[in-house]
This record gives structure tokens, sequence and C-alpha cells, in this order.
């Protein structure tokens, strides 16, 4: 039955998946995807939680748990069997991959559907007649099916699949910021913002004469709210906005933001590359006007990610890039163009790649995001007060309380060693695998008053045991480096 | 401690005794640090400020080949090797770092930026009057001021054309502290510094035949 919910042409899914499902994470059916997930049917009986992880158990791995461990298993521990890439060594320990704000582990569903799409029915989309072309552009579609549920938009032609969400945030400033935008017109943005959602708009308001804005930080190091209010005016024509920092840690209130936007006739783009593999995302919820993700954040290939875009706006913007299947009639001199999302998916696109999003998407639906979210936040909170117990560190973003959330994530410093030096030996010496440098937020560091600092990023598949790890590596790695000074 | 002190301690650590650094060993040292290591060198008038300080050992335009960039860095190669454990080849490699030389406050200006390291880099490049390629270089990093030193110990000294003749590739086989220098990543430090002196190398051969040139 539940390998049966996630469906994918002629490749069912990692069969593993199904022991994560419980009647408190089941997906919620969307209406596109009627066709393409069976109708859910749960068993009537209530399952106890140590009955369900004794079946989680042995779905796969037939592994008799002691009943008094029966509860104890985390998401983590059940999730990381189904990661290969986590259970290897890295320079001779095993590793404790914490970098997951950069790039995640794919799971073996991912890695099996995109292995059979190369195998079975590699082929172009939307160009030929022939079976395979037809199964491989079923399969694309249907992935954009997926992604348009995951986020809960109405209508699959809102979501454009990109290379990235650079490429997303970067055909919305093109588009429609170079359509939209004229001299004194505002955009409007935190200093918190990835490089990829400010750059394009640099090269868009030196083109149209607009200017950006920047809102600052409130002493707790989270974007200034009231700030942002206040710099809301008619002159403000986007707001540019991450929904998770991927510095901060810190989550910003998008619905509120996105009404307060509207009122002033402005429209948003969400960067929600930080929350849609985190939590659940809902864009008739949120209300932004677009929103963009990365696939290869959420478990899914790299060279993939999309935009969320209100139809209307979709439809009414000019193409990106130009190239086959995005026209309706060429001429010598001049071309018509086809409807979104066509319109902007120039060229052969990356067709393995959409199919593999959609199969991750398949995977954390399985989870469950609200489940994923849950013990996420036990996590976050669990490294945020494991690395504040380290004398001399500094954690950047507010501190986790009853109503502050914090991600799973902690950008940090430790006083006189460069955070370079420190990812270094947890590398090489732990095989703990962190980011160090500006995390491509140099106007946030700066703001912060450093130039780099380190950083440690959990997804579901990690553990409280790996935190631990990484805290007395860290402490090694301190004590390494100040018995030298 | 002050750094030199420290590059002494990490040098007396250093669990192989038969394998302490040629450079460190006999490399120039200012005259201001006191480490228990044979010094070499004298002193030129009037040295460029934030070059290092130049040896009688490369101060003739005919050095000796041993001076040679390929054959220090051979030995460079040799050195890091002989070094078993990452943790010694880290070791070694802050005690590089703590031997560099201090870098002047005012030469840490964005135009001697080298871009694309985790860590901030800062490299300048001066001619000496012998037509010699004299380098500094600091990093707010202590790891990267070793990977800094050990490039400078290759690199300083060496005529302007033997600089240009170095190439990434030829930094294949060091492995110093597990970080392989043939990723041609843009965080590879010794990729973005050796490119960097190489083209503030080339810049100061355009100035120096009257060329407009484009320092990077």
């Amino acid at each position: 039955m539940m390998a049966s919910l996630c469906h994918c042409p002629a490749s069912p899914p990692h069969h593993s998946l199904s022991k994560l499902l419980s009647p408190l994470s089941r997906p919620r059916l969307h209406p596109l995807l009627s066709n393409v997930l069976p109708i859910f049917n749960p068993s009537p009986n209530r399952i106890r939680a140590g009955d369900q992880f004794r079946r989680l158990s042995s779905s796969s791995r037939s592994v008799a748990l002691p009943p008094e461990e029966l509860d104890s298993p985390s998401l983590g521990d059940l999730t990381r069997p189904d990661f290969p890439i986590l259970h290897q060594e890295v320079n001779g320990f095993n590793l404790v991959y914490l970098d997951n704000a950069a790039t995640s582990q794919k799971p073996t569903a991912v890695l099996k559907v995109l292995n059979k799409y190369y195998e079975s029915y590699n082929s172009n989309v939307h160009r030929a007649i022939h079976s395979l072309s037809a199964e491989a552009t079923d399969a694309y579609e249907q992935a954009r099916n997926k992604v348009a549920a995951f986020i809960n938009a109405s209508k699959h032609k809102e979501i454009v699949f990109t290379r990235n969400a650079t490429e997303a945030i970067n055909l919305v400033a093109y588009s429609w910021g170079l359509s939209n935008l004229r001299s004194g017109d505002e955009i409007l943005l935190t200093i918190a913002e990835h490089h990829s959602a400010i750059v394009p708009w640099q090269l868009v308001a030196q083109k149209t004469g607009a200017s950006l804005k920047f809102v600052g930080l409130t002493k707790e190091e989270v974007p200034d709210i009231e700030q942002l209010k206040e710099l809301l005016s008619v002159k403000t024509k986007i707001v540019v906005i991450h929904h998770v920092s991927n510095m901060l840690g810190s989550v910003l209130p998008i619905e509120d933001i996105v009404g307060w936007a509207h009122s002033v006739g402005a429209k948003v783009l969400v960067d929600a590359c930080q929350s849609v593999p985190h939590m659940v995302v809902d864009v008739q919820k949120l209300d932004p006007d677009f929103l963009v993700a990365s696939s290869h954040k959420m478990c899914g290939p790299t060279g993939m990610g999309f935009l969320y875009g209100k139809s209307e706006l979709l439809s009414a913007m000019p193409p990106f890039l130009g190239g086959g299947e995005m026209i309706a009639d060429v001429f010598q001199d001049y071309s018509t163009f086809a409807e979104p999302p066509s319109r902007f998916e120039a060229g052969t696109p990356a067709i393995g790649e959409a199919i593999g999003l959609g199969a991750a998407i398949d995977y954390l639906t399985g989870i469950g995001m609200q489940r994923i979210h849950d013990y996420e936040k036990e996590l976050a909170n669990y490294l945020y007060h494991s690395l504040l117990s380290i004398p001399n560190v500094h954690i950047y973003g507010p501190a986790p309380s009853e109503t502050v959330h914090r991600a799973a994530l902690c950008s940090f410093n430790v006083e006189n060693i460069h955070p370079t030096d420190i990812a270094t030996i947890l590398d090489k010496q732990h095989g703990v695998a962190i980011r160090s440098g500006h995390h491509c937020a140099q106007p946030l560091h700066r703001s912060l008053g450093i130039s780099a600092s380190a950083r440690a990023s959990l997804y579901y598949y990690n553990t409280k045991k790996e935190i631990d790890v990484f805290i007395r590596a860290l402490k090694d790695t301190i004590d390494f480096f100040t018995s030298f000074q | 401690m002050d750094s030199a002190a420290l590059a002494t301690r990490l040098l007396h650590a250093i669990p192989n005794r038969n394998s302490s650094s040629p450079f460190l060993s006999t490399r120039c040292r200012p005259s201001r640090r006191r480490l228990s290591l044979s010094v070499r060198c004298i002193q030129i008038p009037n040295p460029t400020p934030g070059s290092l300080l130049p040896c009688s050992a490369v101060a003739a335009r005919e050095a000796p080949a041993a001076d040679r960039p390929r054959l220090r860095l051979h030995r460079l190669v040799d050195e890091f090797r002989s070094l078993p454990q990452p943790i010694d080849r880290v070791k070694r490699l802050l005690a590089y770092g703590s031997a560099l030389r201090p870098f002047p406050e005012a030469a840490r200006v964005s135009s001697n930026r080298v871009e694309g390291c985790t860590a901030q880099v800062w490299v300048t490049a001066a001619l000496d009057d012998l037509g010699r390629m004299r380098f500094a270089a600091d990093s707010d990093s202590e790891i990267t001021k070793g990977f800094c030193s050990c490039l400078i110990s290759v690199l300083d000294g060496a005529l302007p054309e033997e600089v240009l003749e170095v190439r990434p590739e030829d930094f294949g086989d060091l492995d110093v502290a597990g970080m392989p220098a043939r990723a041609k990543s843009r965080v590879n430090t010794w990729h973005n510094v050796l490119i960097s002196t190489q083209k503030r190398t080339e810049a100061l051969i355009a100035e120096g035949e009257g060329r407009p040139s484009s320092r990077v």
C-alpha cells in the first residue's frame, strides 16, 4: 500500500519510505495529485508508536528492537539508513555531515529514480511522439504537479523549473523587474539576504534606475520588521525577502510581510530555500507573488530549482531566455511565445533532475513536513544550547524561546580562532563537515562586524548523537588552537 | 607567546626530527624573531615594504639550482610527505604560518586581497634591486597563513619568469594537512594565492616594460 503512495512512472520508489509513514504524517492529498497519488487508505486501527516502529524497523531490515527501545529512535535514526552517503568514514572518522544548508544528501529513493530514468526512459520532453518521450514527458510534468502540491500552489502552471533558486530569482528580476521597475521605484530587501537575492536586483536596478533599500537587524540579530514596515511605501515595487535565514537561523513572518507589502501595492518574492525543505510552506496561505526554492537542498538533485509565480503575473511577463520549447511560432524576424510555464523553460530542461526532485518530494511527503519540522525544532534547540555551553563561542541570530523558533542551524565564531581553521580541523581530525566563510551573505556579515563565520546546519537525518560528536570535536579543536596561542 | 616562540615550540613538537623543514631552517627570518633556527640572511638597504628580506642564497641573479621554485616545491612536497599524520602536517603548516613575516597594516587593502578564499588573504609583490620577486602575504586564518608561507617559501626570491613557469598542477603532489593542492576549487588557497602572485608578477613585468597592466 505504502509503495504505491509514491508513484513514479516505471519506477516504484524506495520502499523503506513506508517505514516512516504514520497516521500523523500522512501526506495531504492535493487536487493536482489526484491522478498521481492513489487515495491514501489508512488503517482504521490506531497504531501505537511502538507498533509503528516495530513495523518500520521490519519493513526493510528486519531489525528487532527490544521493547524498551521501541519508542526511542528519532527521525534521524529512522531515516539515516536511506542515505548511503552518510555511512562512510571521512579522514578515518565516521562522517558527521552538518552542511545541509549548503546542500542536502540524497536518499536511495531519489538515486533509484534517477537511475531508472536514465536506464529506462531517458528522452527529450514535449517534442517527440515516441513512447520514451511520452513517458519522460509524463514524468517531467508529474514532477511539476508534485512541486505544486508540495507548496500548495493552486495550478501546476504556476511552477517554472529552473536550474536553481538563483536562476529563478534572476528570471523574476529580468522578466518582471525590467518590465515593471522605473526610476524612483524601490526594491526592499533585508541585510540578511543571500547574494543570489541581492545581486540580480542590483543589476536590474542599474538598468532601470530603481534603488535598493535594506532593512537592518535588531539587537537580537533578526531582520527588523518594524523598520521594514516603515520603509514600505508607494515607491516600493517589490519586497525580496528570505523565509528562513541561512546564517541567522531566524524565521520571518512572511504572511504578515506579504500583507503589509500588498497594502502599498508591492509584490513579494520569497526566497524559500531554507524553509521549503524543512517545514510546511503553503503559498496559498502565505500569498507571496513569487517564491523560489532549490531541489538540492531538499534531497533532490543539483541543477534543479523552481519558481512559483501567481499565474496572472507569469502570464504577463516576457520571456527571460529565448530558445526551443518556449515559443508558439517563430518567424524570421519575430516570435510569439508559449504560455507559462513553457515560456520560461527555454531549451531542453533538466529532465532527470526534475523527476528526481519529484522523487525527493515523494520521500519528504512520506515522512511528513510537519514531522520533519517538529524534529528539527528539537535538534535546533539542542544544537544551540550545546554550542552555547562552550566558552568563548558566539552564536549569531536570535536565542530560541517559547515564541522564537530557530532553524536547525547555528552560525558562530570562536574568539581568536578563524572559522576556516575550525572547519579544517573538524574535517581533517574528526570527520565533521561544517561550512566556514560568509555563506553568500557578505552584507549580513559586514553588519555583524565580521568577515566570516562557521556554520553547522542540520537536516532531519541528523541526530543528537551527531551534535554531541560535533560539540566534542569543536572543544578539541578549540583546545588544539588554544594550546598554541 | 609571540609567533616566533610558537614556531619554535611547534618545530620542537614535530615527532620526526629527520623531517624538519628545510625552509623553516634556512629561509630568511626577520632579525627580531628569536627562532632557534639557523638563519643566513643579509639585509639590503631599502627593502620593499611588505616584501620578505632577501637571503644571501638568492642575492644574485644566478641563483643555485636548488633555490629554483620547482626544486623548492619538490622539497616542500617531500617535507610534508614525510609527516604521515595529518595532525603533524597541520602543526607544520601552523609553524610555517607563524614564521611568516609580519604584514604591514597599511598593506591590508582591497587591492591586495586574494579573491576566492574562505579566509581573508592579502598578497603584495615587488621586484628587488636584483630583479627577483619578493612576496609578502597574510591572512586572518592561521592555517591559511601557513599555506601562504609555504607558497612564499617556494616563490620568494625567484626570477619573474620562474614564478610564471610554476603551474597549479605542479602542486598536485602536495598534500598538506590532508588538503590536496590539486583541487581547483574556488576556496583552494593554494590555487588562488599562486594565481594571484603570478598576476602580480605579470603586472610588474608589464610595468617594467612600460606596458599597461591590469593588476588583480
